[in-house]
């Protein structure tokens, strides 16, 4: 765990100080780099490259604290259905207010993708509404069948 | 299609929820920042948790202490409250009333959502938050959610 702490404190200090480094890069990433730096991706190739290492970094970081915490509490895990809930509040989807829905569509997509995320279950549900469907009563169930149960499955 | 990024604010008991393992809503937030971290991990950077300073000093969550640093290692970053957002933040209070504390989360939420980005409050006090945004000048890219 000391590594994961450094990473997180090293992420959270203010960048003031940088530091010179040679990075050996393919010849062909630098010249796309340049390319990108003229269309507008950042300032320069040295700040693309910067935020673009950051926000990776940033993401790494966010899964390795969340698996540490499902470790340490386990009770806490939340449901792949909880999750799509989750994600269609952030993205403002109407489906946010279609709980049962959400519930329906993760059973459905755990039968047919055992490692579906949170994406698929929220798409999976938008293609239902569409459809009409609009509570999990609605939904017919070959594949909720055979994954009845299942859409509790831990993310 | 256009990349449209997303920011959870979180308000007193939604930044106590997380903070706390025992606390009855810690699973909902955890639900959220799983939400965050699966986007991420399809477009890095596409979602943010974050939490304004006056509701870490509301909610005595200090990052120094145990039981707020998990905060940090969740990647929950703060707003910090500079003289610009304190002055907006007066603004709103002074337009629609809440506490001090709401108008700041509501101000975190404006100015986050201001550059096409969606911003979602979490909070288990939705008799001032709605009303705030409301007054905003983001009011169709800010939705109050109850914890």
């Amino acid at each position: 765990m000391a590594a994961f702490e450094d990473l997180v404190q090293a992420l959270d200090r203010p960048p003031a100080a940088s530091t010179v480094t040679s990075v050996r890069q393919p010849e062909a990433l630098r010249q796309a780099m340049r390319a990108a730096v003229e269309l507008g991706w950042a300032a320069s190739s040295n700040d693309g490259l910067n935020q673009a290492v950051r926000v990776q970094l940033e993401a790494f970081a966010q899964r390795l604290a969340l698996d540490a915490h499902y470790a340490a509490y386990p009770d806490s895990r939340p449901g792949l259905a909880e999750v799509a809930q989750a994600l269609a509040e952030l993205d403002h989807s109407p489906l946010a207010e279609h709980p049962e829905l959400l519930r329906a569509a993760a059973s459905e997509v755990l039968a047919v993708r055992p490692d579906a995320d949170a994406d698929d279950v929220v798409l999976w549900a938008a293609s239902l509404h569409r459809h009409g469907f609009s509570s999990s009563s609605d939904v017919t169930p070959p594949h909720a069948a055979a994954g009845a149960g299942r859409e509790s499955r831990r993310t | 299609m256009r990349f449209v990024s997303a920011v959870a604010v979180l308000d007193n008991e939604a930044a106590q929820a997380l903070a706390d393992p025992t606390h009855r809503k810690h699973p909902r937030m955890l639900a959220i920042l799983a939400a965050a971290a699966g986007r991420n991990r399809r477009t890095a950077g596409s979602v943010s948790v974050v939490v304004p300073t006056a509701v870490r000093v509301e909610a005595l969550l200090d990052r120094g202490a145990p039981r707020a640093a998990e905060l940090g290692r969740l990647r929950v970053s703060d707003v910090p409250l500079d003289t610009g957002r304190a002055d907006r933040a007066a603004r709103l209070r002074s337009a629609a009333g809440g506490s001090t504390v709401d108008a700041i989360v509501v101000e975190a939420a404006e100015r986050l959502a201001a550059d096409g980005g969606l911003a979602t409050v979490y909070s288990a006090d939705l008799a001032d938050l709605p009303r705030l945004a409301a007054r905003s000048a983001r009011p169709e890219r800010i939705l109050i959610r109850r914890l």
